[in-house]
């Protein structure tokens, strides 16, 4: 079985700053390290390799510096890894990106299994799962919360849902993300890291993809920010103080006026 | 010390407010609750004050505690309160003066790598403002979010990086000291070298407030390391993982921090907080932390330590290089003490040093006395300063009698193994204060002990100056 994982490359929480003038995220300086959600991916992706095995690869997109955790991966237990790099990708929204790292994926076939984090931490946006999906045409599972089987093609498990928990049954290969309750990810190990060390990583640019030139990087991207803004928040609130009996009466018949007036009463609601 | 205290009249009290405002006293018993205790057991330590006075200036300091003089009323000073030995009770009453309100900064003098702050500050709070300059203050306590500089100090507070760093004494440059009598004196500079007259500077420093008050500091602060890696090194028993560590110190690699934890301290931590870490088989784990200016150079003592792990018994050496991580691991770390506090409030929580040589003879110690008397020992703490926070855990199915009478025993015969054995110390970061007051007396000579009171009638002749800690 062959599990690809793509991961992202985020900049440490700790170590956040913003600019004041366009309200974005500063990235150069930043320590950059694997987007938290995606180690749950790697976990899941391990735990399938550690329980039926498996052949564990892991890619990400991004500058010379992303070598740094694919690295990591690989010392918590993956097998091999990938780097995408290019300058024609800097810029990419998340369409571009799905667009290339499905081109990897294609590159890395057989793939049974694409495992991903629910979604990064910085952009938040959750879509390059399911547009990977999309690119490749496989069913997609999102929000994965359990692998209870994976035989004879077929992955059985348990999805978070609003409700609680949807059983799925979905044919392979497929794209799923996974949450946090797939299990906490294990830790890098020295044997991992030695092994990461020696381990010479792959660098595949949009010629060797044969990427179509016209969907990569900035101009590739239909995405256009048109305003970064901080939404108002504006709270009408009206304290209501009580203090015995009397004033509890009087402060909850103000506070269902309050509520009335506001809309917020159901009908048959009654004044008490 | 035997003093009759005065009582604090309404007179004591108008005088107080005049000094202070009436917005700093406190004189509710619903808000002076806050004062009574520290984080030792409240139902066994804590007691009320009189009054609390929350001065903001160093001078109301000093007047406040002339009208203690004057009037011989009990003085208790306070900093956050996150004392594990009982140092900020006001055991006789009296006036607690609480630094809260004495936490500005008062100079950041980059070209001397000098911070100068009012003892109140919160000491992250303090690294925190020195980050963007990319200098910091090595002194690292663990209760890091809470604790305040002045009582850093007041306890010479050593923490998780001491290995390397030391403890907070070593970067004490100059303190302003509040005397008993209500005089402000100024004690050491920002010298590198001082041996003009007698050392009073740390003398005050690790005196727990029985001395006097420091009422602001001027520390010495390095450059941030620009690299920090973190090993969690699991073992089979706890001997394996204690004997690697005078291993690791003759290496020419020195750590940032050596952490133990043995085996219930990691489950109870790591169940506490829901984390899933390795801990199958496990008898004990160390926790190293490495740091620098370069980051390929901690990589490669990372490597070294751990392939040393490797070669002495380790199970596995897991690493952390990113924060997100380190905080993961670091967090198991600090929260034992919380952890075994839920699993058993009743306990005794100590602080036993010893040279580190000698860090492997205490665990059969605790083993024994574990067994002799039926409580869980579970142990973690600095041992790459062989500085050990062994917790006295009293067995749920024992009675309180039974507890309040093994307890003494057990805690006497630690401390004689422990000083007169290995030549360690009852506590080597948490202080003596009430709790540890005894067992001083019991394990020091007649004559250091003779000189201990000597200089506490020399400067506190009165006894005001938080009495009824240290010294019987």
């Amino acid at each position: 079985m062959h599990i690809v994982v793509p991961i992202k490359q985020v900049p440490e929480t700790s170590d956040v700053h913003m600019d004041a003038l366009t309200g974005t995220m500063i990235r150069s300086g930043n320590t950059a390290i694997i987007n938290p959600l995606d180690l749950y991916a790697i976990e899941s992706a391990l735990k399938l390799k550690d329980r039926i095995g498996a052949t564990v690869s892991v890619l990400t997109m991004g500058p010379t510096s992303a070598v740094k955790v694919l690295k990591e991966a690989m010392a918590m237990g993956c097998d091999a890894a990938v780097h995408l790099s290019d300058r024609k990708f800097a810029g990419a929204d998340t369409w571009s990106t799905s667009y290339v790292l499905s081109l990897a994926i294609r590159n890395l076939s057989p793939v049974d299994l694409i495992m991903t984090g629910e979604r990064a931490t910085d952009g938040d946006t959750g879509q390059v799962t399911p547009e990977v999906a999309s690119w490749l045409d496989l069913p997609l599972v999102s929000f994965l919360s359990s692998i209870s089987t994976v035989q004879d093609g077929i992955l059985e498990g348990e999805r978070l849902i609003e409700e609680g928990y949807q059983k799925i049954r979905c044919l392979l290969p497929a794209v799923v993300s996974v949450v946090k309750e797939v299990g906490e990810p294990r830790l890098p190990t020295l044997r991992g890291k030695k092994r990461a060390m020696t381990y010479d990583i792959p660098v595949w640019t949009a010629d060797e993809l044969k990427a179509e030139e016209s969907f990569l990087g900035l101009k590739g991207s239909p995405t256009r920010v048109v305003r970064i803004g901080t939404p108002s928040v504006i709270r009408d609130a009206t304290v209501v103080q009580a203090s015995g009996e009397y004033s509890l009466k009087s402060a909850v018949s103000q506070l269902l006026d309050f509520l009335d007036e506001k809309g917020l009463l159901t009908e048959g609601g009654t004044h008490a | 010390m035997s003093v009759t205290y005065g009582s604090l009249t309404p007179e004591i009290v108008e005088q107080l407010i005049h000094i202070v405002s009436r917005k700093n006293v406190i004189m509710t018993s619903e808000r002076m609750e806050h004062y009574s205790h520290d984080e030792t057991n409240a139902e066994e330590y804590a007691h009320m004050p009189d009054i609390v006075v929350t001065p903001e200036r160093t001078q109301q300091i000093a007047d406040v505690m002339k009208i203690a003089s004057r009037y011989t009323i009990p003085v208790t000073p306070r900093g956050a309160g996150s004392g594990l030995s009982g140092g900020a009770i006001p055991v006789y009453g009296g006036i607690v003066i609480s630094l809260e309100k004495m936490n500005r900064i008062l100079e950041i003098d980059e070209k001397n790598l000098t911070v100068s702050a009012e003892a109140g500050i919160i000491t992250n709070e303090l690294n925190e403002r020195l980050k963007s300059r990319n200098l910091f203050f090595a002194g690292y306590p663990m209760s890091l979010e809470t604790c305040v500089l002045g009582g850093n100090i007041a306890e010479n507070a050593g923490g998780g990086k001491a290995v390397k760093y030391g403890v907070t004494g070593r970067y004490v440059m100059e303190l302003e000291v509040v005397t008993p009598a209500g005089d402000i004196v100024h004690l050491g500079g920002k010298v590198s070298k001082d041996v003009s007259g007698y050392d009073l500077k740390n003398l005050y420093i690790g005196s727990e407030g029985t001395l006097g008050i420091v009422s602001s500091a001027t520390i010495r602060l390095l450059g941030l390391p620009q690299s920090t890696s973190d090993l969690l090194v699991p073992f089979r028993t706890p001997q394996e993982a204690i004997s690697v560590v005078p291993l690791i110190m003759k290496m020419g690699i020195i750590p940032t921090s050596i952490e133990f934890m043995d085996a219930s301290s990691v489950q109870m931590s790591c169940s506490n907080l829901n984390e899933s870490l390795p801990i199958e088989g496990v008898g004990a784990m160390l926790l190293i932390e490495l740091d620098g200016s370069r980051e390929a150079q901690v990589e490669q003592d990372l490597i070294t330590v751990g392939e040393l792990c490797e070669t002495h018994g380790a199970m596995e050496v897991y690493i952390a290089e990113d924060a997100h991580t380190r905080e993961r691991i670091w967090s198991v770390r600090r929260n034992i003490a919380e952890a075994i506090k839920v699993y058993s409030p009743i306990q005794s929580l100590e602080d036993i040093v010893v040279p580190i040589a000698s860090i492997p003879d205490v665990l059969p110690e605790l083993e024994r006395l574990s067994q002799r008397y039926d409580v869980s020992i579970p142990c973690y703490g600095h041992a790459g300063d062989g500085n050990l926070h062994a917790t006295i855990v009293k067995n749920p199915a024992s009675s309180m009698e039974h507890w309040h009478e093994i307890e003494p025993q057990i805690l006497s015969e630690l401390y004689r193994f422990i000083v007169g054995e290995l030549k360690g110390k009852i506590s080597g970061e948490h202080g003596i204060g009430l709790k540890r007051k005894a067992f001083l007396k019991e394990t020091s000579s007649s004559e250091e002990y003779a000189l201990f009171k000597a200089i506490k009638q020399a400067l506190d002749p009165h006894g005001i100056m938080n009495p009824g800690k240290i010294l019987i």
